[in-house]
């Protein structure tokens, strides 16, 4: 069971938050404070992920955050508050965090959020994806399906990797792109289109998952 | 003050005995020094004494007349247009803005003024008509789900109720709370937009970029509904603006378009660009408007469906129309009822036409 810390100092939505997600399958601890989730967190309990506030007395999010990262460099840290500026999201974000949302949070998407955070650090930690009879390897950048290596070159396997960390996500040509070609747009965003084409027809074989076009705005990898 | 008044009139009085003295003086010794030189006629004081003493009698009360027409004079074209004008403008500060100030015709000046005046009661009045209007709507808006909120709060502390009840009337508050934070949101969007007057210098970044991920937030909304979306982004046309208003813009474009096209309806969303303009429509074949609706969509509060039966709050649009005019971009909206609506969005490009 994955174990949860909450750091919010509104008594009730700290309750709420710690019952619902203690309703669908996590262990959840509340804290009220900063000083109180330092002591959480080295009276020797070990959290999967941690949900924060920023507007807190005392020690704020955006310092919690920055400690907490400095200490442990995987945790996924959420902040979970009322501040929608730009300006905060971009504090939060430098200081380390890994998703934001904006008060009131709709708690079926905090699930959401917090499995696909979980899995995703699950996946930073293995570095390898695992979905049926296929087998991605980000240290070796290789694929096996059903034990059979999957030839790609490193830009196809980065493209595939990043579309099964997050399955049903919709990338953008140039989301997908981004990240591994330096911004380089002489190439165009059409080459992400030869890649995926390039994708489907070596992974033709393998049952577990497909790549979707999503009304020529981008890509998602579905699983089936 | 009466005092003061007389003393005033007195002064008058006495500059215009001056004046006509000063004017009949140099006259007569023109005059009679003319006639002495030509018939040699010498005019000693005798002659002249009788004379001189109905002239000045026949001054004094020169004088006298000029200043009761000076004071009627001013009476009509000073103080009795200032006195209306301060009448109404002290109305108006007491609160009623339903004053105006008569017609003057042919007073220079006070004619101008008043037309002015008018045109200033008449703009605020709309104003104060807007804001009085925007805090019934706020309280309306804001006092609805509140209570809808509280009476299932109430219905729920009834002992020995259903589960299907209980569901029931849990879902109600939820559905309530969300209605309430989406407004709340809005209104201090709205608010900080009005309000601020620093905005951050735009950047240039890839407009067609931005739009797919506006849309891919509406994915699941357009497959729940199954509607055909109809997508064609010019590649390459950059926009310099500041990204996170125009994702306001976007945002609320995509989700009315959405929010009103039946099932199985169509959205179609274009980026086109030429040299000046980079240009973003938005089509729906939902329900459409009329045009009397249309013209009144980008105000606060407005909802063409007067029911308030269609989700939203009627501040969506009023958010667009400030970021746009914000933005010096344009926005205009062609609509039939029961056909659909475009929105179209034209954002200036850079003047040196870059691409």
């Amino acid at each position: 069971m994955f174990k949860l810390l909450v750091v919010e100092d509104d008594r009730e939505l700290n309750k709420t938050v710690c019952t619902y997600l203690g309703q669908n399958g996590y262990d959840a601890l509340g804290c009220l404070g900063a000083d109180e989730a330092y002591d959480a967190m080295y009276g020797g309990e070990v959290f999967d992920l941690i949900i924060s506030d920023i507007m807190m007395p005392g020690t704020d999010g955006f310092e919690f955050a920055k400690t907490v990262r400095e200490l442990d460099e995987d945790i996924p840290i959420l902040f979970m508050t009322a501040r929608d500026d730009f300006a905060s999201k971009q504090r939060g974000f430098r200081a380390g965090i890994d998703d934001y949302m904006v008060k009131p949070v709709d708690l079926d998407e905090l699930l959401l959020r917090i499995e696909a955070l979980l899995r995703r650090s699950k996946i930073a930690h293995a570095r390898r994806i695992e979905i049926g009879s296929l087998i991605l390897d980000a240290d070796e950048h290789t694929a096996y399906v059903d034990g059979e290596e999957v030839p790609l070159t490193v830009r196809e396997f980065n493209i595939v990797y990043k579309l099964l960390s997050y399955p049903k996500k919709t990338f953008t040509r140039s989301q997908l792109m981004d990240e591994f070609w330096d911004g380089d747009t002489t190439s165009g965003l059409r080459t992400v289109d030869v890649y995926i084409t390039k994708l489907r027809s070596k992974f033709a074989g393998c049952e577990d998952f497909e790549i979707v076009t999503v009304h020529g705005l981008g890509y998602k990898a579905v699983l089936k | 003050m009466k005092q003061v008044r007389w003393l005033y009139l007195l002064r008058r009085y006495l500059l215009f005995f001056a004046i006509v003295t000063f004017v009949i003086s140099c006259s007569m010794m023109l005059f009679l020094n003319t006639v002495t030189r030509a018939t040699g006629i010498e005019f000693t004081e005798e002659y002249v004494s009788d004379a001189a003493k109905a002239t000045a009698v026949n001054i004094l009360l020169l004088s006298a007349l000029l200043t009761v027409i000076d004071a009627l004079r001013r009476y009509f074209f000073v103080t009795r247009p200032v006195r209306r004008i301060v009448k109404a403008a002290e109305q108006m500060a007491s609160g009623d803005f339903s004053t105006r100030v008569p017609e003057m015709y042919g007073i220079d000046g006070f004619d101008e003024i008043a037309r002015c005046f008018n045109a200033l009661a008449e703009e605020l009045s709309g104003t104060e008509t807007l804001r009085t209007d925007f805090i019934a709507n706020v309280s309306h808006e804001l006092k609805t789900p509140l209570a809808v909120i509280q009476n299932y709060g109430t219905m729920l502390q009834k002992p020995g109720l259903s589960e299907e009840k209980r569901i029931e009337y849990a879902k109600a508050v939820t559905d309530a709370s969300r209605r309430l934070a989406s407004l709340i949101t809005n209104i201090l969007k709205l608010n900080k937009l009005e309000n601020q007057k620093i905005f951050p210098a735009g950047e240039r970044y890839d407009l067609g970029e931005q739009l797919s991920e506006c849309l891919l937030g509406f994915e699941e909304a357009w497959e729940a509904k199954n509607l055909d979306m109809e997508i064609e982004l010019a590649e390459d046309v950059c926009a310099t603006a500041d990204r996170e208003l125009l994702s306001l813009v976007w945002n609320n474009l995509f989700s009315n378009a959405i929010k009103f096209t039946d099932e199985g309806g169509k959205v179609s969303i274009t980026l086109t660009a030429d040299a000046e303009w980079a240009v973003v429509c938005v089509s729906d074949t939902g329900c459409g408007m009329s045009p009397e609706v249309g013209r009144h969509i980008f105000e606060k509060f407005y909802q063409g469906d007067s029911s308030r039966a269609t989700q939203g709050n009627g501040l969506g649009l009023a958010l667009v129309k400030r970021v746009i005019d914000l933005t010096g971009a344009e926005i205009n909206v062609t609509s039939q009822p029961g056909v659909g609506s475009t929105f179209t969005v034209r954002l200036r490009r850079e003047a040196d036409g870059e691409v």
